[in-house]
């Protein structure tokens, strides 16, 4: 064949193509009417039915599959047979799906684990990331024998993933564990090294805490991991708590998401060093004083890493969890049904008992709520 | 199982006490072969076996039938919607690329006279048949659900699936109808009847039980494939509609995967994709003893 | 079957029977196979335009990555898309990517090579071994019913095999088999490639046997039909040479059809190589990373598109996406190669039909 052919075909299989799109994209942008609704802030969505879509990180669909189903319950047609108002149609393959599918406007929310870079706001300056909830992240071991919980700080972690420090009884370890009898076990390291959020976020706590230990251009979501003798990669959070479970002596950081997981497992969770100099467990209260103390320095657009914060009693790896939408949507209707529900995600949504505990995300302080509201509010057509 | 005799062959070195001498390290290296050969296909069965058994293990004891019809609500309930979407997306995919594939056979075997004609036409297909199915789903996330602002939904979906299955089908029915006689033809035209009406009553019946064979293939491998489908149909709990763009739907290969303990943490999730992959598994049974029902009847029909 | 149905001819008489010159009506072009030819080649078209639409997306897509990431995009093993959330944007002969962006598909292209290369050492002998059990030493009730074992491991999909591969048998190799193998290897060049730190079952030779246990249904069946049909003749020659009935298999029979199963083998090669979920969950996508013995995870170009795409969208200049482009390209290039290949040895034997894909 050709490279003309190729070109020639090519072009031929564009035409009947793109008449098929224009056919099959009757958008509901059709049912936009002169109304035009300005920002605001709706407690209840357009009676004009609509379709929401959402997709994005897989660590926050549980917690959009369960918003979703309350609001369209709480939502509906009057009449006699009830049928939601707003259907809001949720998936997860990933965060970066999340954002690109905002920007290209293949969907209305894209839900993310991290918030936009310098590069995804240049690219598209319409977007806003709108915090919803708080995670955080664990570190966990696997040593039987060590029942009280150990303590790490960013120095001792880069030290055992360089391979500076092997051993569980190495006096690095042991001078930030008084007391506690640990075994002359070989540490293995596990770390991530498919792209990933977690990695980011790990690999910032270590630089933050110890620059010196851990360089800067060795954060990211895929680092290049110092060769460490018996390490081991494993793939996404479940790989890591399956293949911790497997390995006695082996230490790893997992999302907070799966603490029943890690619980089950048998695995021990750590407590870190906060910048205070404090140690402190990924329990609610650390998580909330950590972000509380960050509420003040919280920018307008909510783009803020609360890696290492300031809190005194804080837990040092927590992050918002991020929806992304863009300010400008297809129509009027659409956007206020999108402001409507982010609201009730923000206020109704942030109970505990009744949807985050679940996934062991943590509410927002009120102040942030605010914030989340003033973004809401720019969301339009 | 070693006491069966070969096929069409006497056995050989049973002969013994002829050449006694050599009978014995032959009767060795003959049995050593045998048995490695007895290995292979342990190898090839234990497997099979091994992963039938662990599906079936790991859904047997939660399954419950009512599963197949309790709607799934995010990450509990059953698996309507994702049956639902397998079924719709595989039937779309056959619908098209059934239809084009037929043509595309038939153009082949009975009409296309030009050998660079043949050539080309045949090596469409051929090098479909040879892209990964990943490159496909990229191509379709980028130009179709991207470029072409469709979104996740259906449509971009059963086109690269279309895509995917065009090769088997088309392959099939070109083997198919290569393999009427062509003594059918010619005594169809001795009888005076119209080439459209010879091809339609005559060849392409002929050619049915193997192009229904090719078929069953491509939608035994539409309703396994997940790569083309996570950047395509994307993902979401609502039952595929009239919507054929801008709605990303489920399929129950989305289940195994993103519901597993790889991904999902929650208990309930992890139950579905197990009961998801077992659906799969029984979903393949009931088209391989399809296949060899359509396959033992074409048989007799050849015989009798 | 013709016989039965009544020739319905709605003019009658011998003298209507339409010949292709029978004039412009539309009925005669219907009748004399026009319309069906005419329908024909349209449907035949669009396969051909289906696959110049895929090369030129891929191909427009991938410019830009070939043109920034070069030569070095062969030879290097890295995975960088930038300087972390404050990398700007920066132009570089015309493409737009983020500062520090640094790409080398080395891991890649020879993850993709090797765990398709343990695949085939693995399961060719086996498909081939087993395939001449079934045909030789079974009774064909017997070997009917093995051959179901075959049409279920090729209609199994390949995310369930990918499951079975992380929860079961990966695991499983890595503290029953593969630590028994590491420590008795000696350490001699190439079988030191075997020793050292066995993992924790996903990996290289994880994701070749899955990808083996993959190829042989394509393999074993096409096998198993072309030893069926090698005639009875050659073979009593062979006896009547004084032959074993092994060495009749290993001397007369596979080597008649040893460019059929070369075929089959090509093309259970191009399988392996595009196979992409069950490689994804079972090799630990080590982007960036080339493991330094066979148990180490790794990462196929196949893998790598499904897994980092996700993460690729991050990228706000749409270089990552753009570079996912050239890996597809060289996949599909590989590939390509492999299927011809596979064509031109296949084409030699006559009267063997293609066997695409799965083993029905």
């Amino acid at each position: 064949m050709t490279k003309r052919f190729r070109l020639v075909s090519a072009i031929a299989a564009l035409i009947p193509l793109t008449v098929l799109a224009a056919a099959c994209s009757s958008s509901p942008s059709s049912t936009s009417s002169a109304k035009m609704v300005g920002p605001s802030l709706p407690s209840s969505p357009n009676k004009k039915p609509t379709v929401i879509t959402e997709t994005g990180s897989t660590l926050l669909y549980p917690l959009m599959g369960e918003w979703t189903e309350a609001y369209q319950k709480q939502f509906v047609t009057s009449g006699a047979k009830p049928a939601p108002i707003v259907t809001i149609e949720t998936g997860g393959t990933g965060s970066g799906t999340g954002i690109a599918d905002a920007t290209t406007g293949t969907v209305n929310i894209g839900a993310s684990d991290a918030y936009l870079s310098s590069s995804d706001l240049a690219a598209d300056p319409h977007l806003l990331n709108i915090a919803l909830a708080i995670s955080a992240q664990q570190i966990n071991y696997n040593l039987p024998s060590v029942k009280t919980p150990l303590k790490f700080n960013g120095t001792v972690l880069a030290g055992i993933y360089t391979g500076k420090i092997t051993k569980w009884n190495a006096p690095q370890i042991a001078a930030l564990n008084p007391g506690v009898k640990l075994p002359s076990m070989t540490i293995v390291p596990l770390r991530r090294l498919d792209s990933s959020g977690d990695t980011f976020l790990f690999t910032s706590y270590l630089n933050a805490q110890d620059p010196s230990a851990w360089s800067a251009s060795n954060v990211s979501t895929t680092v290049t991991w110092p060769a460490v003798k018996g390490e081991l990669s494993e793939t996404g959070n479940g790989g890591m708590v399956t293949g911790c479970q497997s390995t006695p002596g082996c230490i790893a950081y997992i999302g907070i998401s799966y603490l029943s997981k890690t619980q089950a497992a048998g695995l021990g969770q750590a407590e870190l060093q906060n910048k205070a100099g404090k140690f402190e467990a990924p329990v609610p209260a650390a998580i909330t004083a950590a972000v509380d103390a960050e509420t003040a320095s919280t920018p307008k657009n909510e783009t803020l890493s609360m890696i290492n914060g300031p809190a005194a009693t804080g837990y040092p790896i927590v992050n918002y969890e991020y929806a992304i939408v863009s300010t400008k949507q297809s129509n009027g209707i659409v956007a206020e049904d999108i402001r409507a529900f982010l609201y009730w995600d923000v206020h109704t949504g942030q109970s505990g008992t009744t949807y985050l505990d679940a996934v062991n995300f943590q509410p927002l302080p009120s102040s942030v709520v605010t914030l989340s509201d003033n973004q809401i509010a720019k969301i339009g057509a | 199982m070693s006491g069966a005799p070969p096929q069409g062959l006497a056995r050989t070195a049973s002969g013994a006490g002829l050449w006694p001498s050599v009978s014995r390290r032959r009767r060795a290296g003959n049995w050593v072969f045998w048995a490695l050969c007895l290995v292979a296909l342990a190898l090839v069965i234990t497997p099979t076996l091994w992963m039938v058994a662990g599906i079936i293990g790991r859904a047997a004891s939660h399954f419950k039938f009512s599963v197949l019809w309790t709607s799934t609500n995010n990450l509990t309930g059953g698996l309507r919607q994702p049956i639902l979407g397998t079924v719709v997306i595989t039937f779309a995919a056959i619908i098209i690329g059934g239809v084009i594939s037929i043509l595309t056979g038939l153009y082949l075997s009975e009409f296309s006279r030009h050998r660079g004609e043949r050539s080309i036409l045949r090596g469409g297909y051929e090098v479909l048949a040879g892209i990964p199915s990943i490159v496909l789903g990229y191509v379709g996330y980028v130009a179709l659900v991207v470029d072409l602002h469709w979104g996740f939904g259906l449509l971009p979906a059963a086109l690269v699936m279309t895509v995917l299955v065009i090769p088997y089908v088309t392959k099939a029915t070109e083997t198919s109808l290569a393999q009427v006689p062509t003594g059918y033809r010619e005594g169809a035209e001795a009888l005076g009847m119209s080439t459209s009406y010879t091809l339609r009553k005559i060849v392409l019946k002929a050619a049915v039980p193997g192009i229904v064979t090719g078929a069953l293939v491509a939608i035994a491998i539409a309703i396994g494939e997940t790569a083309p489908l996570i950047y395509t149909a994307s993902f979401s709990d609502l039952a595929p509609s009239l919507h054929l763009t801008h709605q990303a739907l489920p399929y129950l290969t989305y289940l195994v995967y993103f519901f597993s303990s790889l991904v999902q943490p929650v208990n309930s999730a992890n139950i579905l994709a197990n009961d998801a992959a077992l659906v799969l598994l029984v979903l393949v049974l009931v088209l391989i003893i399809i296949g060899r029902l359509i396959a033992a009847r074409a048989r007799r029909h050849a015989e009798s | 079957m013709t016989a039965s149905t009544p020739v319905a001819e709605p003019t009658g008489g011998a003298g209507s029977v339409p010949s292709p010159r029978a004039g412009g009506s539309l009925r005669a072009f219907v009748k004399g196979g026009g319309l069906v030819r005419w329908t024909g080649r349209t449907g035949a078209l669009i396969p051909v335009l289906a696959l110049g639409f895929i090369l030129a997306v891929l191909v427009v897509e991938a410019i830009p990555a070939i043109r920034y990431n070069g030569l070095h995009f062969f030879t290097k093993s890295i995975w960088d898309e930038g300087t972390g959330y404050n990398s700007r944007i920066v132009t570089t002969n015309g493409v737009k990517h983020l500062t520090g962006a640094d790409y080398g598909a080395l891991p890649e292209i020879a993850g993709t090579l090797i765990t398709s290369a343990i695949a085939l050492i693995v399961g060719v002998p086996i498909s081939i071994g087993a395939a001449l059990f079934i045909v030789e030493r079974l009774p064909r009730r017997l070997a009917n019913g093995v051959g179901i074992f075959l049409e279920l491991l090729a209609g199994i999909p390949s995310v369930i095999i990918g499951l079975w591969g992380a929860l079961t048998f990966g695991p499983f190799i890595a503290h029953h088999i593969t630590p028994v193998i590491a420590r008795n290897m000696p350490d001699v060049p190439v079988l030191d490639f075997f020793r050292g730190s066995t993992g924790n079952g996903e990996g290289e030779l994880t994701s070749g046997l899955i990808l083996a246990i993959m190829i042989i249904p394509i393999v074993a069946a096409t096998s198993r039909d072309l030893i069926r049909q090698v005639p009875i003749l050659p073979r009593e020659g062979a006896v009547a040479l004084g032959m074993s009935d092994a060495q009749t298999a290993r001397k007369v029979t596979l080597p008649w059809v040893g460019a059929g199963i070369v075929g089959a083998v090509v093309l259970g090669l191009a399988r392996a190589l595009g196979e992409t979920m069950a490689v994804a969950m079972t090799c630990g996508v080590a982007l960036g990373a080339v493991s330094s013995n066979i148990y180490g995870t790794m990462t196929t170009i196949a893998a790598t598109i499904v897994t980092y795409l996700d993460t690729a969208f991050l990228d706000g200049s749409g270089f990552a996406v753009r570079t996912i482009a050239e890996l597809a390209l060289i996949l599909m290039v590989i590939t390509l190669a492999v299927n011809v290949a596979a064509r031109l040895m296949t084409r030699r034997v006559s009267g063997t039909p293609l066997p695409i894909g799965a083993g029905f």
